[in-house]
């Protein structure tokens, strides 16, 4: 029990820490269409309930019981959202009978009976994805202390959550934070699999699960099989067959059962609606991305701009995760591709603790027990592979850095590393302080990660690090600022004070259920208006705002046009960069 | 018994490189952590802006240009002085007709307008930097989106030469084709705002847009290139613009989904001072999705 203090620490910290600040976060498109399918999802639970006193049960089981609640936002698995529709209704603070009460996407019958933990709505959709940040951060420790100890291994904790780009994602209700934690659970376990049958049998449940959290997991088994064929290479050279590990024929065989089984969408017509989930991401639009400058929504073609384009993940790392995280993963991949070197050395602390082959012969049940498990390789597949797969120049142009996260917890593992090496470095040189330097050096290099988390709140989308100069730096090299018109929430109060009388209103690209979701939470007042998103809108509207985005320039020329000036009412920035301008209508009362 | 010395100086002889590299990534960790708390101290503030604002207002005079450097600052300076900039002026072809431009500057930018000009006054607020920038204007002989009304539009298609267009209050409509027409108009080209002569090429013909009668200078600048982010993304043909005067082809523009706002100096110097007709002939072998716009002045 006493080795759980540590991570559950490490897990409630991170916690406490998002909870503290998630209020100041706005509500991105993508976001405000998971409130409302997540309350939906509820819905057929309350229906499930309800056919279930009827004697029906049935009922929610056919195809109409299904598709009038999991018929929402089926272009993304239901596990994240479940979850999120859940944790809505056990702990928000219910004021659904008032006047909000035609916001929500099911029927509200009477008042709900709650734990009321949070005073938002939109708090308690988010709790999940926080939990699973928190869960994040102790699995980082508890791998990471096996190879580095515990004054290391709880820094590399700490800098995988303090990343300004994941700890923007880790407080909302999305789904990028929460595959970034299963692909740690899903690496872990096979690793652990490694030399026990039991978490191969886990490996595939919890595969399912990361399956139902978000399409990456796809990309999952890639990974763990250029893995296994690393540390298994012996096998290769002597063409002999390695053994087929039962983590494998688990994910293969549990894995889809388990999503199956997560999805009720699927239920109905498995086949048809499996496959439309899957060509739905293989066609996926490419949507509109600011990278070096350019504005990018198509795969390039030239093949200066591919080159470019392939660029995008290397560049995007270097830019937005700390520089002294970097500084410690570069040390920390010395480290372990000297690795098995340094410990034939005369006798100096091991770079990293041993992890020896158990001894006994290899079998499908325990397929890692007789070879070295290769924690170098292993990090290095798990942070090559998300972003070599967004390197590819044709990949859909999606978004940021978001899309690569699940690299991020063993990129701060290896920065784990180079915390180790600093700590033994400093107890070889000062030994008087070889107790108390290395959890204070773990200290300083944390510093700059959590200062810079905490500086980039709320609008960690448009943070830089120090190598890019900041938010300014950032913009001066035509980096993304944002997506999803999430940076609307600050300026909100600005918005109704400079409401016209005509009430039209053009929000451009916040969503019609973000803004429901901030009347529902108190910060918006019911009745603001909206006269939709099309770019000719806009001349029907008194009052709007443009999200500064490289391609929504053209929205900003539409309110030129029907203003008839260019001199905005407002611009929110963020250290002196515009993130949202505001026009009003001149004249208009 | 006394504590031995704070470091092991054998050790640290024995492990220069490794105590060197150890040492950066400390002060790394330091400069970085005082960064993330300076930094945001060290931003341009509204107090920064509204006294560059008083510091432009009271030296402005009609025909100036106000930018501001980096541009991301652009929307935050027309916060403050938009009425300074309105959208003709916002929109404009390039910045070389203006003689003075005040610049406000910030993390050391500069600003592309205002290349060429020497710095006749400076004053700094807090983060920003208020410049004025003289120079000497180029001299426009006659501006082609401003002259608009005299254009004569036409589309030639092979075999039926050229079929007029007619003038409509806020277009040059030509016939049988619904959405063939030209009309001035503030366009999206390479995500900056333009005024711009507006028109979709149509395939197997030539839209042309004339002037009689130009006073030329020594050169024809033209700006030029594709209307708005969707449109470009559905498209991937290429637009060329052929310029002739009186006849005789001076150069040509290839507009294309990554040429942006292009500008193109053509030399007419053999002709400078003379009045000749200007003629823009803009063809696409793939017009789909091809939405083009163009500016133009004569210069001396």
């Amino acid at each position: 029990m006493r080795r759980l203090v540590v991570p559950l620490a490490l897990a409630l910290a991170t916690i406490v820490w998002l909870l503290a600040v998630e209020g100041g976060q706005g509500i991105g498109r993508d976001e405000a269409q998971y409130f409302r399918a997540g309350e939906r999802y509820w819905g057929w639970f309350e229906s499930l309930w309800d056919n279930t006193v009827h004697g029906r049960p049935g009922a929610s089981f056919r195809r109409a019981g299904i598709d009038t609640f999991w018929g929402d936002n089926p272009e993304h698995p239901p596990v994240m959202k479940t979850l999120y529709g859940i944790s809505w209704r056990l702990f928000h603070r219910c004021h659904c009978t008032g006047p909000t009460r035609p916001l929500h996407p099911i029927p509200v019958r009477g008042r709900h009976l709650t734990i009321p933990l949070f005073a938002r709505e939109s708090t308690a959709f988010r709790f999940p994805a926080i939990l699973m940040a928190g869960l994040g951060a102790a699995l980082v420790y508890l791998f990471a202390r096996r190879l580095v100890g515990p004054v290391a291994g709880a820094a590399a904790s700490v800098l995988a959550v303090a990343q300004p780009h994941y700890f923007f994602h880790a407080q909302i209700a999305c789904f990028d934070a929460p595959i970034t934690t299963m692909a740690l659970v899903v690496g872990l376990a096979y690793w652990k699999s490694l030399r026990s049958p039991r978490w191969g049998i886990a490996c595939g449940v919890l595969y399912g699960i990361a399956l139902g959290t978000k399409l990456n997991a796809w990309l999952m088994p890639f990974f763990l099989i250029a893995h296994y064929l690393w540390i298994r290479r012996h096998d290769l050279m002597k063409r002999r067959l390695p053994p087929v590990p039962l983590a494998f024929v688990a994910m293969a065989t549990l894995g889809p059962l388990v999503f199956f089984a997560s999805w009720p969408y699927l239920w109905p017509d498995p086949i048809a609606r499996g496959r439309g989930y899957l060509r739905r991401h293989l066609e996926h639009e490419h949507y509109n991305f600011e990278y070096l400058g350019r504005n990018w929504n198509l795969p390039p073609r030239d093949w200066d701009l591919r080159l470019l384009r392939t660029t995008f993940p290397l560049v995007s790392t270097l830019f937005t995760v700390p520089a002294t995280t970097l500084a410690l993963a570069a040390a920390g991949t010395v480290v372990l591709i000297r690795r098995r070197r340094k410990s034939e050395d005369e006798g100096a602390e091991p770079a990293l603790l041993p992890d020896e082959p158990t001894g006994e012969p290899a079998t499908w049940l325990r397929p890692g027990a007789d070879v070295d498990r290769a924690p170098g390789a292993f990090l290095l597949v798990q942070i090559a592979g998300p972003m070599l797969a967004l390197a590819v120049p044709s990949a859909p142009i999606f978004g940021g850095v978001k899309h690569f996260l699940p690299a991020m917890p063993y990129l701060a593992t290896v920065a784990g590393v180079g915390v180790r090496w600093l700590g033994s470095l400093a107890r070889e040189l000062a030994p008087r302080f070889r107790r108390a330097l290395p959890a204070a050096l773990a200290t300083v290099v944390c510093l700059p990660a959590v200062a810079e988390t905490q500086r980039s709140h709320p609008d960690g989308l448009s943070h830089y690090n120090v190598l890019a100069g900041g938010f300014a730096g950032g913009a001066s090299l035509g980096m993304n600022r944002q997506f999803w018109g999430y940076s609307v929430l600050p300026m909100l109060p600005w918005m109704m004070a400079h409401a016209p009388a005509s009430n039209r209103i053009y929000w451009h690209d916040v969503l019609g259920d973000a803004l429901s979701m901030y009347v529902r939470d108190g910060r918006l007042r019911l009745g603001m208006g909206n006269v939709g998103a099309e770019e000719a809108a806009i001349a029907g509207s008194d009052l709007g705002i443009v999200i500064l985005e490289r391609h929504f320039t053209v929205y900003e020329g539409a309110f030129w046009q029907s203003y008839g000036t260019t001199r905005p009412a407002y611009v929110r920035t963020h250290e002196g960069v515009p993130l949202v301008t505001a026009y009003r209508r001149p004249g208009a009362r | 018994m006394s504590p031995g010395p704070i470091l092991d100086r054998t050790a640290l002889r024995r492990r220069r490189l490794a105590a060197g590299l150890a040492s950066a990534l400390v002060l790394l960790a330091l400069y970085e952590t005082a960064q993330a708390v300076i930094a945001p101290w060290r931003a341009s503030s509204d107090a920064d802006w509204t006294a560059a604002e008083a510091a432009v207002r009271a030296q402005f005079k009609p025909g100036d240009l106000v930018v501001a450097a980096p541009a991301w600052a652009d929307p935050i300076m027309r916060l403050h002085l938009g009425d300074l900039v309105p959208v003709k002026v916002a929109g404009r072809l390039d910045a070389a007709r203006y003689g003075r431009v005040w610049e406000i500057s910030q993390r050391g930018g500069r600003s592309d307008d205002a290349v060429g000009g020497r710095v006749a006054w400076q004053e700094g607020h807090g983060a920003l930097t208020v410049r004025r920038y003289e120079r000497s204007p180029a001299t426009v002989t006659y501006d082609f989106l401003e002259q608009w009304p005299r254009a004569r539009v036409a589309r030639a298609q092979p075999g039926r030469g050229e079929i007029p267009c007619e003038r409509q209050i806020d277009r040059v409509q030509c016939p049988s084709i619904s959405w063939n027409w030209v009309k001035p108009e503030l366009l999206e080209i390479g995500t900056t705002l333009r005024n711009a002569l507006y028109t979709q090429p149509v395939g197997g013909a030539a839209m042309i847009v004339e002037y009689p009668d130009v006073p030329l200078g020594r050169e024809l600048v033209v700006g030029s290139g594709l209307h708005h982010v969707w449109l470009r993304k559905i498209g991937d043909g290429t637009v060329r613009l052929r310029v002739l005067v009186d006849g005789r082809q001076v150069g040509t523009s290839d507009a294309s989904n990554r040429s942006g706002w292009r500008i193109d100096h053509f030399d007419t110097g053999a002709l400078a001072g003379r009045r000749a007709t200007v003629r823009f002939e803009i063809t696409s072998a793939k017009p789909y999705s091809r939405h083009f716009g163009f500016a133009a002045e004569a210069r001396s």
